[in-house]
C-alpha cells in the first residue's frame, strides 16, 4: 500500500524550529487527522510535504520518492495535492475553468494536437469537460459554474478550492483548516465529502483547528505544539492523553474548540 | 458585459476587419496601403506579447529582440548567403524558437518586476548590439536589397501581394492564438498568471508552460520581423528601438490584453495615429496622451480586454458619486 511518511523532518526558520524531528504516515484510504495550536508546525508541515519548504533535517518518503528533493509540479504529479488555508480561487477563470485546471494532467494532447485539433484531441476534452460538470454537482457549484471565481461566497470558494485539489485524482490530499469559516451547514457537507473522498481510496492529511471535526472525521490522530509531535495514534486514545490535554491548557480537546 | 456579449462583439469587429481588408486595396491609396500593411506585421508583434503578458502574465519587454532575429537573419541570410527568402525566413523563426528556449528557462524563473527589468535589458541589448556589430550588421547604416518573396511567378514585390500575404500571416497568428487560449494550454497560462503556486499544486510544470508561451511569442515576433524588412527590402537598428518596444506595449494595452481583435485593433490605432491626428499639428502628442490617459482611467483593460472589477477612474472618485458595488464574501 502506497504511503506518504515523514520520519524525523525537522524544519527551521532562522533560530525557530518550526518542525522538529517529526515522524507521521497517511496512508491511502485513512483520514489523518493533524491539530495542534496556532504556531504548532501544521501549515510547515503541510508546505514541506508539497514541496514549497524543503527540510532541514529528515525524510518524506511516498513509495520510493524522497519528495524532498522534488518541486511542487513533481510532488502533485506523483498524486499529492493540497489545498490552501485562504483558498484562493484562480481570478479571472470561471469556476468550472477552476475546476478544468485541477483536471491539467489528465489532458494527453501535446502543442500539435491542440493546434490541428483531430476529432480524438475533441473527445479528450470533452470527456474531461464532462467530468469537470458532474465534480461541480457533487460539490454542489454547478449553478456558478460560469461566474467568475472571483465573485463566490468564502463557503463556496472552500468548496472550489476542495473540488479543484480533488479534480487531480490524487492518492493523498492535504487539507489545510478546510472548515475554517463555514457555516455549519457546509461543514456536514465538507464532511460528508472527505468521507466519499476517503470511501474512493483517498488518503487524508486534515488539519484544522476544530478539533470536533477532525476528531469525527479521523481514523488516525496527531498532535503538534511548538514543532513537536506529542501525541498520535487512535483518535480516542489521543484524546486522552495527558499531554493533549496540557497542550489545550487543561480544557478537553473535543470541547476546546475555537 | 459577460462572456457571450464579449464573444459577439469581437466577432463583429472582426468581420469589420475582414470587410475593411478587403476594401483598402479597392482605393488605390498608396498611403493607406502601406498603413494596412504595416498593421498587420505589428499586430501579429502585439499577438506574440498577447500570449506572454496578456495570456500566461509574464511582463516581458523581449518581443523586439525576437523581431530583430527575424528581421536580421532574413537580410543576412538572403543578401550574405544568397538563401531563398522564404528559407531565410523560416530559418530566423527556428533561431527565435531556439534563442528563447536558451534564454528563457533562467530569465522566466524571475517574477514580476524583475522579469520586466531583465527583458527591457535584453530590448535595450539588441539595440545596441545590431547598431555596434558593424562587421555582421553594417551598423546604423543597415543592411539594405533584401530580396522579396516570391511563390512560382507571383511575386511579393507588388504592394496588393504583399498586403495579403501579411493579413494572411496575421490571421494565422490570430488562429494559433485562439486555438491556443481555448485549450488546456491556455488555461495553464492563465493559472500561473494568477496564481502561479495554486497551477504548481496541480501539477502544471509552470517553468515549462512560461517557456513555451514565450517560444511561441518568440517565432510569431520573428516572422513579423521577417515580414517587416521584406516589405521595405532594408534592415537597420532603428526598427528595434525602445521606443518600438513600448509602441508594442501600447498596442496591446490599448486594444486590450487577452482578446482576439484587440492587436489588431491596437496595431491599427497607433499606426494610424500620426496621420489621424495630423492637423492638430503641434497638439498631436498632447492629445494621443490624453486619449491614453482616458483609457486608461475608463477602460483599464484596453478597448476588448477582459473586464476587470472597476476603473480606476471609480477608484479616484469621492464614495458617494461611486457606483453602487455588489456585495461580496459571506
Amino acid at each position: 500500500m502506497t504511503e506518504l511518511a515523514l520520519v524525523g523532518v525537522t524544519k527551521r526558520f532562522g533560530g525557530l524550529v518550526a518542525v522538529s524531528e517529526a515522524s507521521l504516515a497517511v496512508s491511502v484510504g485513512r483520514i489523518h487527522g493533524l491539530i495542534g495550536p496556532n504556531g504548532a508546525g501544521k501549515s510547515t508541515t503541510i508546505g514541506l510535504i508539497s514541496g514549497f519548504l524543503r527540510p532541514d533535517a529528515g525524510r518524506i518518503m511516498f513509495g520510493a520518492h524522497d519528495l524532498a528533493r522534488l518541486a511542487p509540479f513533481q510532488i502533485a504529479r506523483l498524486g499529492i495535492s493540497r489545498t490552501f488555508q485562504q483558498a484562493p480561487p484562480l481570478a479571472g477563470l470561471s469556476v468550472f475553468e477552476n475546476v478544468l485546471v485541477g483536471m491539467h494532467t489528465r489532458y494527453r494532447a501535446g502543442l500539435g494536437a491542440v493546434l490541428l485539433p483531430t476529432s480524438s484531441v475533441r473527445h479528450e476534452s470533452a470527456a474531461i469537460e464532462g467530468a469537470a460538470r458532474e465534480l461541480l454537482a457533487t460539490f454542489g457549484l454547478e449553478a456558478q459554474a460560469q461566474a467568475d471565481a472571483r465573485n463566490l461566497t468564502f463557503g463556496q470558494l472552500r468548496f472550489l478550492e476542495v473540488a479543484r485539489a480533488i479534480a487531480m485524482r490524487p492518492c493523498i490530499l492535504l487539507l489545510d483548516e478546510p472548515a475554517a469559516g463555514l457555516n455549519d451547514v457546509e461543514r456536514a457537507r465538507l464532511a460528508a465529502l472527505i468521507r466519499g473522498f476517503r470511501d474512493d481510496g483517498v488518503g487524508m492529511l486534515l488539519v484544522d483547528h476544530d478539533v470536533p471535526f477532525v476528531f469525527a472525521l479521523c481514523d488516525r490522530m496527531t498532535v503538534m505544539n511548538f514543532g513537536s509531535i506529542i501525541a498520535s495514534g487512535d483518535p480516542d486514545a489521543v484524546h486522552r492523553d495527558p499531554a493533549v490535554r496540557e497542550a489545550y491548557l487543561g480544557a478537553d480537546p473535543a470541547g476546546a474548540a475555537r | 458585459m459577460g462572456g457571450t456579449a464579449r464573444r459577439r462583439l469581437e466577432a463583429a469587429i472582426l468581420a469589420v476587419i475582414v470587410v475593411g481588408v478587403a476594401i483598402v486595396p479597392l482605393t488605390h491609396s498608396r498611403l493607406l496601403l502601406y498603413n494596412f500593411t504595416i498593421t498587420p506585421i505589428y499586430a501579429m508583434v502585439v499577438i506574440s506579447l498577447n500570449i506572454v503578458l496578456g495570456t500566461a502574465g509574464q511582463v516581458s519587454f523581449a518581443q523586439t529582440t525576437f523581431m530583430a532575429i527575424g528581421g536580421y537573419g532574413s537580410a543576412l541570410l538572403t543578401t550574405r548567403l544568397g538563401f531563398n527568402p522564404w528559407l531565410a525566413l523560416a530559418a530566423s523563426a527556428v533561431l527565435a524558437l531556439a534563442t528563447a528556449e536558451i534564454i528563457g528557462r533562467p530569465l522566466l524563473r524571475l517574477r514580476g518586476h524583475y522579469l520586466a527589468m531583465a527583458t527591457f535589458a535584453l530590448a535595450l541589448g539588441t539595440n545596441s548590439f545590431v547598431t555596434a556589430a558593424t562587421p555582421l550588421t553594417n551598423g546604423s547604416i543597415g543592411i539594405s536589397g533584401v530580396p522579396a518573396l516570391a511563390i512560382g511567378g507571383l511575386s511579393f514585390d507588388d504592394p496588393v501581394n504583399f498586403y495579403a500575404l501579411c493579413w494572411i500571416m496575421c490571421a494565422l497568428a490570430m488562429a494559433v492564438y485562439a486555438l491556443l487560449v481555448r485549450s488546456h494550454i491556455g488555461r495553464a497560462w492563465r493559472a500561473l498568471a494568477t496564481g502561479q503556486d495554486i497551477a504548481a499544486t496541480l501539477g502544471i510544470d509552470v517553468t515549462h508552460y512560461k517557456v513555451l508561451a514565450f517560444a511561441i511569442g518568440a517565432v510569431i515576433a520573428s516572422l513579423a520581423g521577417s515580414l517587416y524588412v521584406e516589405y521595405t527590402s532594408f534592415v537597420g537598428p532603428d526598427l528595434y528601438d525602445i521606443g518600438i518596444v513600448l509602441n508594442i506595449l501600447l498596442m496591446l494595452f490599448i486594444g486590450g490584453r487577452g482578446s482576439h481583435v484587440g492587436p489588431v485593433i491596437g496595431a491599427a490605432l497607433l499606426t494610424l495615429a500620426p496621420q489621424l491626428l495630423a492637423g492638430l499639428e503641434r497638439y498631436q502628442n498632447l492629445v494621443f496622451f490624453i486619449f491614453l490617459l482616458l483609457l486608461i482611467l475608463i477602460w483599464p483593460a484596453g478597448l476588448f480586454g477582459r473586464v476587470r472589477d472597476s476603473g480606476p477612474l471609480e477608484t479616484m472618485l469621492p464614495a458617494w458619486m461611486r457606483r453602487r458595488r455588489r456585495e461580496a464574501g459571506p
